[in-house]
C-alpha cells in the first residue's frame, strides 16, 4: 500500500489550487461562463476603489468588512489573481489547522491524514477558494480560535474571535459555547488546559455504554454558579472590544454606508429570490406586504431553539458543538447559498475521528445530501435558465433538502462519541470532587 | 422613412468628450416615464445638423432598426437590435472630415434591468465603445420595489461614415438583460413588453475654428414600420393561491425538523469520559 505523508498531500493540494487559478484565468478569457465567482469581481472592484481612495461601498453589492477590500488591494497593484492566491493559502492553512487540532487530541497519523484529505480534496472547498470566495479565510480563523483555546491562549482566541465576528457575523453563534467552555474546572489563565486524548478503543466502548454522566448533573448547577468567571469576562470583554473597535473605525471612515452594508444588511436580509432555504417562496409570496413581528419571530424560533439545545447538550465537545450549530444555523436560515456549506465543511474533519458511523451509512448520507442538492439545482436551473414556472417544485425541493439535512445531522449525532475537549484541571478536580461529596444529596 | 425631429444649433464640444445623452435625465426626474423622457429630449438635448453640414445636406443620416429580438431563455437574456445606417448619396457635395457614432437608448420596462458591472466588463472587452445604465440599477430588488432604468450604448461607425461607399452599414447590438422577480399573479407568468429604443447618430466635425458635435435623432415610429414584431418576455411569477399552503408547510417542516434534531440531541448526548468510568 502506498504511504502518503502530510507534506505530499499539502504539496499536491497546493499544485491543484495553482492549476485551478491558472485554469480560471484561461476560462474567464476564453469562455462565456466565467470560472471566477461573481463575489470576487465585487471584492476586486471594491479593492480598486480603496486604492483610488474611495469607499469600497461605492461598489454596489459589496457587503463585507472593508478589511476584505484592503486585503485585496494588491489585486489592482500586483495581479488580479492575488485574492485567489490568498484565499487558497487560507484554504491550505485550514488543512494545517485540522492536523494540528487532531494531533493535539492524540488522533493517530492515519486518521489525521484522512481527515485533512476530507477538507483538502473536497471538490466543493478547493473550487471555492480558487474561484475567489473569501470563506476559507473565515474557516481558517475559526479553526485557529479552537487551536488557541486548546493551547490555553485566551487573549489570542478572544482577539481572533472579535475579528472573525466583525468579518462575517455568523460565528457569533459560537460565543455561548466558547464562554461555557471556559469553565474554571477546565480552563484557567496561566494554566495549559488538559486535553482529552482520542483513542479508537474508547469509541468502540462507547457504543455499548449508556452510563449516565453523574458529574453532568453537578455541572447543570455549575453553569449558572460559575457563569461569571475571570476567564469568561476576559474573553467577552476582549473579543467585544475588538469587534466594536473595528466597527467604530470603519463607521468613522465610511459612516452609515458601512453599518448598513456590512452589518445591518446581513441581520435583516430576507431574500425573495430562489435559494436553498425553505423560506424563500414564503418570503416571495408575502414580499408585497410587511412581515409582522410574530411572523418574524416564528421563523426565527426553530433556529434559536435548536441553537440553544445543541449548545446545552454538546458544549463540552466544542468542535462537535460548533459543527452541529453551523449545520443547524445554515439549514434553518432564511437565505442559504452554496458558499455557506464551507462553514461546516471545515469543521467536519474535526469530528470524523469520533464517529463510529459505518462506511455504508456514511456514503448513504453523502449521496442523499448531494442528491437532494442536485434535485434542487435541477428545478433551480429550469426556473432560472429555462424560464419555467416551477416555484412550487423548487420549494418542495427545498423542503426535501431540509429533510435530508435533518436526517444527516441526526445520523451524525447518533453515531458520534461525545468526548469533552478538556479534561478537568487536576487540582481543581480534586477540590471540586471534595465539594461535590459535601453537596451531593443523599 | 426616417426624418429629422429637429434642426437646431450645434454644440461646440471637442470630439467625443461629451457625456451620455440620457445621463442628465435622472438629475431632473426621479423615475423613468416615457412622457418625461420625451419632454427631456425635446428640452434638454440639442438635436440637429451642424453649421458645416447645413449647406451640404438637407436631411439627417438615416438610422433604422431592421431586426429586434430576445435571445436566450430564462432570467438572463440578450436583447438584440440590428441597426442599418444609410449613407448619403454621391450627389451630396463633399462633407468635411467627420467621425460618427451610433447611439441607442434602450428604456427598459419595469421588471427588467441591465447589470452596470456587466456593461463595464463588455466595455473592457471592447464590445461597446461606451455603455452605461441609468436609473434603478439595484440588482437584487424584485419588480414591486424597483423603478425602471435605461441603458445608453454608443457604437463606433467610423470616420467619414456619412459618405463613402454606396452600401449602408449594419450594426448589431446585444444588450445583456436580467429579469427581476415579478409581482405575484394568478396565471404563473408575468408579461413584459419592450418598447422601441431611441436611435441617435452623433458626429464630430473638425472645423477651421473649432470642433463641432452634432446629434441626430431617428424617431421610433419609423423604426416600427420596419420591424413590427413586438417583443414580449414572459417571466415566471409566484402564484398567490400558493400562499397559505406554502406558509403552513414551511413552518411545519421547520418546526418538525428542529424538534427531531432536539429530541435526538437530548437522547444521544451522553458523554463517555474517564470521570464517568471512575464514578
Amino acid at each position: 500500500m502506498i504511504r502518503i505523508d502530510f507534506r505530499s498531500v499539502i504539496l499536491f493540494s497546493a499544485f491543484l489550487r495553482i492549476f485551478l487559478i491558472i485554469y480560471g484565468e484561461w476560462q474567464d478569457t476564453h469562455m462565456e461562463v466565467r470560472y471566477t465567482d461573481v463575489d470576487y469581481l465585487v471584492f476586486s472592484d471594491a479593492a480598486a476603489l480603496v486604492v483610488s481612495g474611495v469607499s469600497p461601498y461605492k461598489r454596489s453589492t459589496y457587503r463585507y468588512s472593508p478589511l476584505i477590500a484592503y486585503l485585496l488591494t494588491p489585486n489592482s497593484i500586483i495581479h488580479r489573481s492575488w485574492g485567489k492566491v490568498l484565499f487558497s493559502v487560507s484554504d491550505l492553512l485550514v488543512g494545517f489547522f485540522i492536523r494540528s487540532i487532531l494531533k493535539l487530541q492524540g488522533v493517530s497519523d492515519k486518521i489525521c491524514m484522512y481527515s485533512v484529505m476530507v477538507w483538502l480534496f473536497n471538490p466543493f472547498t478547493f473550487t471555492i477558494g480558487t474561484r475567489g470566495n473569501c470563506e476559507p479565510i473565515i474557516c481558517a480563523m475559526v479553526l485557529w480560535i479552537i487551536l488557541c483555546l486548546m493551547k490555553g491562549k485566551l487573549v489570542q482566541a478572544a482577539f481572533w474571535y472579535g475579528l472573525v465576528v466583525h468579518l462575517r457575523i455568523y460565528p457569533i453563534i459560537y460565543a455561548l459555547p466558547i464562554v461555557l467552555a471556559l469553565d474554571p474546572c477546565y480552563f484557567q489563565s496561566g494554566k495549559k488546559p488538559v486535553l482529552r486524548k482520542w483513542s479508537s478503543g474508547a469509541i468502540k466502548a462507547a457504543l455499548s455504554s449508556t452510563t449516565k454522566n453523574v458529574s453532568e448533573r453537578v455541572h447543570k448547577w455549575g453553569v449558572i454558579l460559575r457563569l461569571f468567571t475571570k476567564e469568561r469576562i476576559q474573553f467577552g470583554l476582549l473579543s467585544g472590544t475588538i469587534f466594536f473597535l473595528f466597527t467604530a473605525i470603519f463607521f468613522y471612515l465610511y459612516e452609515l454606508e458601512f453599518l448598513h452594508e456590512a452589518l445591518l444588511y446581513h441581520l435583516t436580509r430576507t431574500d425573495p429570490r430562489h435559494n436553498f432555504s425553505i423560506y424563500f417562496y414564503h418570503i416571495y409570496l408575502h414580499y408585497e406586504q410587511e412581515f409582522s413581528l410574530p411572523e418574524k419571530l416564528v421563523s426565527f424560533l426553530p433556529q434559536v431553539i435548536l441553537q440553544l439545545v445543541l449548545i446545552y447538550r454538546f458544549r463540552k465537545d466544542l468542535p462537535f458543538c460548533f459543527f452541529l450549530q453551523t449545520v443547524g444555523f445554515v439549514a434553518f436560515n432564511k437565505v442559504i447559498t452554496a458558499q455557506y456549506f464551507v462553514w461546516f465543511f471545515c469543521l467536519l474533519p474535526l469530528i470524523l475521528p469520533w464517529s463510529n458511523m459505518k462506511l455504508k451509512r456514511g456514503l448513504l448520507c453523502i449521496f442523499l445530501w448531494i442528491g437532494a442538492q442536485t434535485h434542487w439545482l435541477l428545478w433551480g436551473y429550469l426556473l432560472e435558465f429555462k424560464g419555467k414556472q416551477v416555484f412550487m417544485y423548487l420549494w418542495v425541493a427545498s423542503l426535501l433538502f431540509l429533510a435530508v439535512n435533518t436526517f444527516v445531522l441526526v445520523c451524525v449525532i447518533i453515531h458520534h462519541t461525545c468526548s469533552p475537549l478538556f479534561k478537568p484541571l487536576e487540582h481543581v478536580n480534586r477540590t471540586k470532587s471534595t465539594k461535590y461529596k459535601q453537596w451531593r444529596p443523599g | 422613412m426616417f426624418f429629422l425631429t429637429d434642426i437646431g444649433s450645434c454644440k461646440h464640444i471637442p470630439i467625443f468628450t461629451e457625456r451620455y445623452i440620457s445621463e442628465p435625465y435622472f438629475g431632473k426626474y426621479s423615475s423613468l416615464l416615457d412622457s418625461d423622457f420625451q419632454d427631456f429630449l425635446a428640452r434638454e438635448v440639442s438635436l440637429g445638423l451642424c453649421e458645416v453640414f447645413q449647406n451640404k445636406v438637407n436631411s439627417a443620416p438615416k438610422l433604422s432598426i431592421f431586426n429586434r429580438r430576445l435571445i436566450g431563455e430564462g432570467s438572463h437574456r440578450r436583447l438584440s437590435t440590428s441597426i442599418r445606417f444609410d449613407k448619403y448619396q454621391d450627389s451630396v457635395s463633399k462633407l468635411p472630415d467627420h467621425y460618427c457614432e451610433a447611439i441607442i437608448v434602450e428604456k427598459l420596462p419595469s421588471g427588467v434591468f441591465a447589470d452596470p458591472f456587466e456593461l463595464q466588463d463588455l466595455l473592457h472587452r471592447g464590445v461597446y465603445m461606451k455603455a452605461s445604465a441609468f436609473g434603478d440599477t439595484n440588482l437584487e430588488l424584485p419588480s414591486i420595489h424597483s423603478n425602471r432604468s435605461l441603458v445608453e450604448i454608443h457604437m463606433d461607425i467610423g470616420s467619414n461614415a456619412l459618405t463613402g461607399s454606396k452600401h449602408g452599414l449594419e450594426i448589431n447590438i446585444e444588450l445583456p438583460i436580467h429579469a427581476r422577480y415579478p409581482p405575484l399573479g394568478d396565471c404563473g407568468y408575468s408579461r413584459i413588453q419592450f418598447g422601441q429604443p431611441y436611435l441617435f447618430t452623433r458626429c464630430s466635425v473638425e472645423g477651421k475654428s473649432s470642433n463641432q458635435n452634432c446629434i441626430f435623432m431617428s424617431t421610433d415610429s419609423t423604426a416600427q414600420a420596419l420591424d413590427n414584431s413586438i417583443i414580449v418576455w414572459e417571466v415566471p411569477s409566484g402564484n398567490k393561491k400558493h400562499a397559505t399552503t406554502v406558509s403552513f408547510f414551511t413552518f411545519m417542516s421547520a418546526i418538525l425538523s428542529a424538534l427531531s434534531i432536539v429530541l435526538v440531541s437530548i437522547r444521544h448526548s451522553n458523554f463517555e469520559t474517564d470521570d464517568n468510568k471512575q464514578s
